[in-house]
């Protein structure tokens, strides 16, 4: 028996048939001009991975255009010789959602990377897709303005790349996601029509394209310009660290603040390896040997955040928080945040190895959830560090392993799979802000059944009836997970000897 | 269950999702979603349906966590028994639609995409719903979104189907985002024209202030509202900086308490509609507020039509009314949607009586995104058989007269 229906399999026509040749090598040349081509296979190899660098395919060409009209001049020919193609920001996608189809091309948006307006009236701004995220709100802060999502890798990763992800931060508990956050998109679609998704005004007439777009993880076509909102700098902003004795007061701590009705801006959490590993990175000023810390940011009008973080100190103190640090300055909150936002980098400080994992739960299942990966952790006999968004139950544990040791890489794995399913199985996701990717792509069928699958296949055909646009990605197929999909396998394409595992 | 309708149109209210799917899969010929029924005539005018979906007995909580603030409703919710159920844990839907009171269900909401004055604060049901249950016309049920605040797994249906007035699938299930209820409000006002409202508007989105809704209407020569929320000292913290802001020129007053409910109420009422006039909504720039307005005068004026408008000036969402012959009235509104579509916004065609259509194209000219849009039809509904005519040409292209015939 097979998890999916007939239709489904008809709905992705994979692998999709078309192939580089000399001919549509010189056409790609002519429609993107010079130096927007990249054929030297040392250089190809830098475009084959991600941030997911377990997986890794060479592309057969790289193509970086300058203008949204060779964008679509290039989708154009992709879509008249059936050949694949992969969108790419900064590859920071920790998901593989850039990760080359063999054969196929990379339409590369790193030289795109001007903003083209700012309305500080209206609080947007137009920018191309190659704009960094931290650049966006540094192109607006004189205006007292800021781009809300804030990924950690916000300095490096491309707003294309964030609207493909629809990415997240640790502010967007209050402030919520990209797709918050967008107004309007020029896209390219998968047979190289620009069209514009969204506007000037808040919602388009009808469905919600726009919406749908945000968060395909480049499956439905490129974007090439987006209006951003920009919100107004908050008057004031408060920061505390909160030391706990144990992850069980410390999600206590968060339950009761949401129940106080706060919403804060910001609430993460570190544990023990966690912290050790930010403060050996960037010595911010955690305390090392801490069980639990937790970050919390209030944001807003000055009276109301002063009386708030009152209150938020005293159910820290309620929870028997062992020890509470105050930002005493915007530099010392830069210097928190700082800790945090190095959290997944820093791990290459206490292990050789790790895999940076994203699963969602509800938020009150954070104290249970914890101890069951720690029981996971000490079962496989490998180190689990936590680092989250404890606002939402955006979990992000990461599994430390040693590749040189023959057969830790595997079982790393697994348990980073089985924690996954374990936030399915608690009623959440598969991820909150990383994507599915190829990396989720089997996972898939844990969270959604047949007939949710097919219906999501039948959005992607419309969008991209010939499946040329970031194919094998988000959707399961029988190619890449068999015919009853699952997590436990290895990568097909890897087994297929099309990629390899470093 | 099966409720009496009119000659041919039988009316059903399913119970649960399955009799929902199994509903639609036995059905043929057109097909209309009703919730409530408040928002009917929004855009075109679907043909008359073969089956009426009514979503009355989809009505239920699913699944309620306070805790967590999230809940899943039946489709069929009323919007305002929600809101009572909420309350009663210090929580709420931070939506305030114009249509709570006519008694708009979740899902009609979600499937208009309409909204309240305090969007400004906290988004719209795009931005609060979560996930969803959709049902398509061949009896497929789909789920979309999760149970989880922060999730990306998979394209986004449940915001898919924002604004999709009922044109790709049965919303059969909706989850969606709480907030806590603030515990203070207060509202100053201030009476200014349109022109001031909208200077106005700029300078409290520049302020540190936070609104969390800025209303204005053509009530006695111009009513400008701005609302505050949040704790009482935050809000009180407000009042001095928001008073000033506000009252150069006119004074302004502070409002709390039933003085600031009968505000919003009387606020609310321009954008209601009355059984005579055509209504229109339009979104914009917030910065294009005073252009709309003119150009709302001079369409009025030019075809000898009463005009009246509602704005949400730092939203830049605005409702226009027009009385007069439903000849007249076409030409104004349709005058009226071609300078806002040339300022870069949007006219949604709402309420208006069935002699203005004689007239008028409810649609208007078609995005650059409809070839995606009649593609996605086609995967979701390939006989296009939920409400034909509801999106006008854009959906159902009309036969062309010279064009090639097969
Ligand atoms: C250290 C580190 C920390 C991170 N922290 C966070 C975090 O806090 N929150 C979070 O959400 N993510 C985080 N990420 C993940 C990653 O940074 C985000 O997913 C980011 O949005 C990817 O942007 P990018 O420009 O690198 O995109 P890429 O990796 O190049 O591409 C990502 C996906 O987007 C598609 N894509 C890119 N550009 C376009 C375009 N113009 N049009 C259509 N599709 C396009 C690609 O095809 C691919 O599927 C982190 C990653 C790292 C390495
Ligand atoms: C037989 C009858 C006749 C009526 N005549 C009038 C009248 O002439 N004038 C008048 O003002 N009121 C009329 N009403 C009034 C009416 O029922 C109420 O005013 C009504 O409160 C609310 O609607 P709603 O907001 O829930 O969404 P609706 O108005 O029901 O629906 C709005 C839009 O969303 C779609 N939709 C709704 N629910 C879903 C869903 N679950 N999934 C997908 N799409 C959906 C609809 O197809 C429609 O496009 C009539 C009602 C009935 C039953």
């Amino acid at each position: 028996m097979t998890t999916y229906a007939g239709e489904y399999l008809d709905l992705l026509p994979e692998p999709p048939a078309g192939r580089v040749t000399a001919a549509f090598r010189a056409d790609v040349a002519r429609a993107v001009g010079p130096g927007g081509l990249i054929t030297e296979p040392a250089q190809l190899r830098t475009y084959e991975c991600d941030g997911l660098t377990g997986y890794r395919v060479t592309p057969a060409l790289v193509v970086l255009p300058a203008t949204t009209e060779e964008v679509a001049a290039v989708v154009r020919l992709c879509a008249r010789d059936g050949v694949p193609f992969v969108a790419r920001g900064a590859g920071t996608g920790l998901s593989g959602g850039a990760l080359p189809v063999a054969d196929g091309i990379v339409i590369g948006l790193a030289r795109m990377r001007a903003v083209l307006s700012v309305d500080v009236d209206d609080q947007r701004a137009v920018v191309q897709p190659g704009v960094t995220n931290a650049g966006i709100s540094a192109a607006v802060a004189p205006h007292d303005l800021y781009f809300a999502p804030d990924p950690s890798s916000q300095v490096v990763c491309t707003i294309g790349g964030n609207v493909a992800e629809n990415s997240g931060g640790a502010h967007c508990l209050k402030y919520g996601f990209t797709t918050n956050h967008v107004l309007a998109l020029t896209f390219v679609t998968a047979d190289g029509d620009v069209v514009q998704l969204g506007g000037d005004a808040p919602d388009p007439v009808g469905p919600d394209l726009r919406a749908v777009v945000l968060g395909s993880e480049g499956t439905l076509g490129v974007v090439t310009e987006i209006t951003v909102r920009l919100l107004r700098r908050p008057e004031a902003v408060r920061t505390l660290v909160a030391d706990f004795a144990d992850a069980e007061d410390a999600g206590n701590a968060v339950s009761d603040i949401v129940a106080a009705g706060i919403v804060p801006a910001a609430v993460e959490m570190l544990d023990e390896l966690a912290i050790d590993a930010c403060e050996r990175a960037v010595q911010a000023g955690y305390t090392p040997g801490c069980p639990a810390a937790l970050v919390v940011e209030l944001d807003g009008v000055a009276a109301e955040v002063e009386d708030e973080f009152e209150r938020v100190q005293e159910i820290c103190r309620r929870n028997r928080t062992t020890h509470v640090r105050i930002a005493a300055d915007p530099e010392e909150r830069a210097r928190v945040w700082k800790g945090r936002k190095a959290a997944f980098a820093a791990m290459g400080r206490i292990s050789p190895d790790y895999f940076v994992q994203d699963g969602v739960i509800p938020r009150t299942r954070l104290g249970s959830t914890l101890t069951r990966i720690r029981q996971m952790s000490e079962q496989a006999g490998l180190r689990v560090a936590n680092v989250f968004h404890a606002g939402d139950g955006n979990l992000h544990p990461l599994v430390l392993y040693d590749g040189a040791v023959p057969g830790e890489a595997e079982r790393a794995e697994h348990l980073a799979t089985a924690i996954v399913e374990l936030c399915v199985e608690q009623g959440g996701s598969i991820t909150g802000e990383h994507g599915v990717g190829s990396d989720k792509a089997c996972s898939m069928p844990k969270m959604f059944g047949p007939d949710d699958l097919t219906v999501m296949a039948r959005v992607r055909a419309a969008f991209d009836p010939q499946g040329i646009c970031n194919p094998g990605k988000v959707l399961p197929t029988p190619r890449l997970c068999g015919e009853r999909p699952g997590p436990h396998r290895p990568h097909p394409l890897e087994a297929a000897g099309v990629i390899e595992r470093l | 269950m099966t409720v009496a309708g009119g000659t041919r149109t039988r009316v059903e209210q399913p119970g649960t999702v399955a009799e929902a799917a199994d509903l639609l899969r036995g059905s043929s010929g057109p097909l209309l979603f009703r919730g409530a029924g408040t928002k009917r005539a929004w855009a075109g005018r679907p043909a008359e349906p073969a089956l009426v979906v009514d979503t009355a007995r989809l009505s239920g909580v699913l699944a309620y966590h306070p805790a967590d603030m999230t809940v899943a409703v039946g489709a069929g919710m009323p919007l305002a028994d929600l809101q009572a159920l909420l309350a009663e844990e210090g929580q709420w839907l931070a939506l305030d639609p114009g249509t709570e009171e006519a008694g708009a269900t979740v899902g009609g909401l979600l499937a208009t995409g309409d909204s309240g004055p305090r969007r400004l604060r906290y988004g719209a049901l795009r931005d609060l719903v979560i996930g969803v249950t959709l049902v398509l016309p061949d009896g497929t049920v789909a789920r979309g979104g999760g149970r989880v605040i922060k999730n990306v797994a998979g394209y986004d249906l449940p915001k898919l189907l924002y604004g999709s007035l009922g044109t790709l699938g049965l919303v059969a299930e909706v989850v969606l985002r709480l907030h806590p209820r603030p515990g203070a409000s207060a509202t100053a006002t201030v009476r200014v024209p349109v022109d001031r409202a909208a200077e106005l508007a700029r300078r409290l989105r520049a302020s540190p202030l936070e609104p969390a809704a800025v209303d204005w209407a053509d009530l006695d020569g111009g009513l400008l509202a701005a609302r505050f929320e949040g704790t009482a000292a935050g809000v009180e913290g407000r009042r001095e900086a928001a008073l000033a802001l506000l009252a150069d020129g006119a004074p302004a007053a502070w409002r709390t308490g039933d003085g600031e409910q009968a505000v919003w109420r009387r606020l609310a009422e321009p954008h209601r509609p009355d059984g005579e006039a055509t209504l229109a909504a339009a979104g914009t720039r917030p910065g294009r507020t005073s252009e709309v307005a003119r150009a709302l005068a001079a369409s009025g004026d030019d075809a000898g039509v009463r005009t009246g408008l509602a704005s949400r000036p730092a939203l830049g969402l605005h409702t226009a009314r027009f009385t007069g012959p439903p000849a007249a009235v076409a030409a104004a509104v349709t005058a009226w949607r071609a300078r806002v579509l040339a300022l870069g916004g949007t006219v949604l065609l709402r309420e208006r009586p069935p002699a203005v259509d004689a007239e008028l194209d409810p649609l208007g000219p078609p995005p650059s995104s409809v070839g995606l849009l009649r593609a996605l039809r086609r995967r979701l509904d390939p006989q296009a058989r939920c409400a034909p005519g509801r999106l006008g040409s854009w959906l159902d292209p009309a036969p062309r007269e010279d064009g090639p015939r097969s």
